[in-house]
């Protein structure tokens, strides 16, 4: 689904010193599949990440989507396939504190330049009420626990259907009951509806729950 | 929808924030709209002053007053006067029905211990025919009291209702003016106007100018009003009047006017001061513009994390674009609508004492140039924040 030839990306530093976050990576994703991206922190799996899901441009190498060459792709296009191909994680949740649950979760069908063929607030609704937040639908994301905001999150990531969820450290700034329940749920996501999950992480123990790790370090595959 | 959805959220938010901002607009707004509208109702008072007066009545002074369609400095400073020699020649010019020579003189006017100012205006009986003036009580002087220089006088309302409380307790009532006695034998009716610099005609004091020869010793005129008949154009009639006057003057030491040459003149004065003070007006909308751009530039950065949130989400650089401008635009037009609402009051109540307008114009000018201010200062904030990279954003705390 997801193919990555010879991927770098490098920042330039103060001093004209360059920083290569990621190093020639190629790899590729398969539909259904249940990956990790395992390493240290600041081996890379972030920006490597980030680049999967079109939020960053590599400096040299291409992406391939469906077998589709995105690096040549404009930022409306881009804009496009990260809001219907693309479901995001994040560790600090990224909701917006000043919409409700419900106008979060409702934030990329706004966005969409494709007609949908359901009505978004119902299928809010129903994501809601599955997450076990039927209540929380007019609660502001700081009046609620971080493992609530993580289910608003996934609830949001899935609200366009998309075919790819990609989570950073998701359970990251949750404690371990709500880490394992966030955990639980990408698994169940995964498993009945055969979406396929990458998950970045440092943690070992999360990492072997998928069915495939990439380890990187220093920028490089393992 | 959605975009002014959100900007109209964020301002309920930020209640004291959105005020403050729009201020400077309002106040802008403000101050140009009530100008426009000074200006509106200082021509239309200029205006209804001279409708007032008839629109055929031309008049001869002495010296050069206008000059290429302005009042000329030299206004005043004329040699020549004229006498009961040039009336008589003005008589006999075909297009004038009637000539009526005029003396002024600014004099104090007592009754008893009250004095007050006053302007006479000393004439034949056709002046109240020419100005279209109507006695309100009593009568207006005729023929015979000018033939018979009758010591009355015929007021206008205001001075006399300042002289004796009522304007109808002054009939038959003996004033005195400069230690002469005359005798009130009518109140005018009220033409309006008056304390904006145009001519007051409700203070003035009219008696033949026969009677008047005791102020006017050397019996000259001050000016010469003509009334040219229906039947000539007003040109024709001015034409027919030169003439007959450069026989003994020369061309410069008299002028010739009509109503809408001397209107013309007034109206490019008062035009031109108002336009200067509408330009100083409209530079605090520019100040009010800059205001909205730095508070658009502190929301941007202030926001940054969002915007970042909402490109990962699928928004376009086009839809952040949208986003701030909307929000820039409809602060800047916030403020224009305040600002036109406190015009409206302001000049609701002006118009008790001055007949100051809003037209269409102003309204539109008003919420146009606040809506393209929100557009030209909402630009550039809205493209910072659009230009982004989404990921550099998103880390932004």
């Amino acid at each position: 689904m997801i193919k990555l030839k010879n991927v770098n990306k490098s920042y330039k530093l103060d001093d004209d010193v360059v920083f290569t976050a990621v190093k020639d990576v190629s790899l590729e994703i398969k539909q259904g599949e249940f990956t990790s991206i395992i390493g240290p922190s600041g081996s890379g799996k972030s920006t490597l990440m980030h680049i999967i899901g079109l939020l960053d441009q590599p400096t040299r190498g291409s992406i391939f989507i469906d077998d589709k060459d995105v690096s040549k792709l404009n930022d409306n296009e881009l804009s496009s396939l990260r809001n219907t191909f693309v479901g995001f994680v994040f560790q600090q949740f990224n909701l917006i504190n000043k919409l409700t649950v419900l106008e979060n979760i409702l934030i990329p069908t706004i966005y969409t330049r494709s007609t949908l063929d359901y009505d978004p607030k119902e299928k809010a609704r129903y994501l809601l009420k599955r997450f076990g937040l039927e209540t929380k639908e007019k609660s502001f994301p700081n009046k609620i626990s971080g493992g609530q905001q993580q289910r608003v999150a996934i609830a949001r990531a899935l609200i366009m259907n998309p075919k790819l969820i990609l989570a950073d450290e998701p359970t990251g700034n949750l404690d371990t009951k709500s880490g394992a329940e966030i955990l639980k749920l990408l698994h169940e996501l995964h498993d009945n509806e055969k979406i396929t999950v990458v998950i970045v992480t440092h943690d070992p123990n999360i990492a072997k729950q998928a069915n495939r790790i990439i380890e990187i370090r220093d920028g490089e595959i393992q | 929808m959605f975009v002014l959805k959100s900007a109209f959220e964020d301002f309920s938010r930020n209640k004291g924030r959105t005020f403050l901002t729009s201020l400077g607009i309002v106040i802008g707004v403000l101050s140009v709209v009530i100008l426009i509208a000074f200006g509106l109702g200082l021509k239309k008072y200029i205006n209804d002053q001279f409708q007032s007066l008839g629109s055929n009545i031309i008049r001869v002074v002495p010296g050069q007053i206008l000059r290429g369609g302005s009042f000329s400095s030299s206004s005043g400073m004329s040699t020549i006067r004229f006498d009961s020699r040039d009336v008589l020649k003005l008589q006999r010019v075909k297009s004038a029905s009637y000539v009526i020579p005029i003396v002024t003189r600014s004099l104090l006017v007592s009754i008893g211990k009250g004095t007050e100012p006053a302007t006479l205006y000393a004439s034949t009986q056709d002046i109240f025919l020419a100005l279209n003036l109507k006695a309100r009580y009593g009568n207006i002087f005729t023929k015979t009291d000018f033939e018979k220089r009758a010591k009355i006088a015929v007021i206008g309302p205001k001075i006399a209702a300042k002289l004796f409380g009522t304007e109808d307790a002054a009939l038959g009532r003996i004033i005195k003016v400069d230690s002469q006695n005359f005798k009130v034998q009518g109140v005018l009716e009220s033409k309006g106007g008056g304390g904006f610099g145009g001519p007051d005609l409700d203070s003035f004091i009219y008696m033949p100018h026969t009677t008047a020869q005791v102020f006017n010793p050397d019996k000259k005129f001050y000016a010469i009003i003509v009334k040219s008949s229906q039947d000539v154009s007003i040109a024709t009639a001015k034409d027919e009047i030169k003439t007959a006057l450069l026989k003994r003057y020369k061309e410069d030491d008299f002028s010739v006017i009509d109503q809408a040459e001397l209107l013309g003149a007034i109206e490019g004065i008062f035009g031109m001061l108002n336009t200067v003070l509408v330009a100083i007006a409209a530079v605090s909308l520019v100040v009010g513009g800059i205001g909205i751009m730095n508070i658009m530039y502190v929301t941007v950065t202030e926001r940054i994390k969002e915007i970042g949130i909402r490109r990962a989400l699928g928004a376009r650089k086009a839809d952040i674009l949208l986003q701030f401008l909307v929000e820039s635009v409809a602060l800047s037009i916030l403020g224009g609508l305040l600002g036109l609402g406190l015009a409206y009051i302001i000049v609701f109540f002006m118009q008790s004492f001055f007949p100051a307008y809003i037209d269409a114009n102003s309204v539109m000018l008003a919420l146009g140039v606040s809506s393209i201010i929100g557009v030209v200062f909402g630009v550039f904030p809205a493209k910072k924040a659009a230009d982004l990279s989404p990921i550099d954003a998103i880390r932004n705390e």
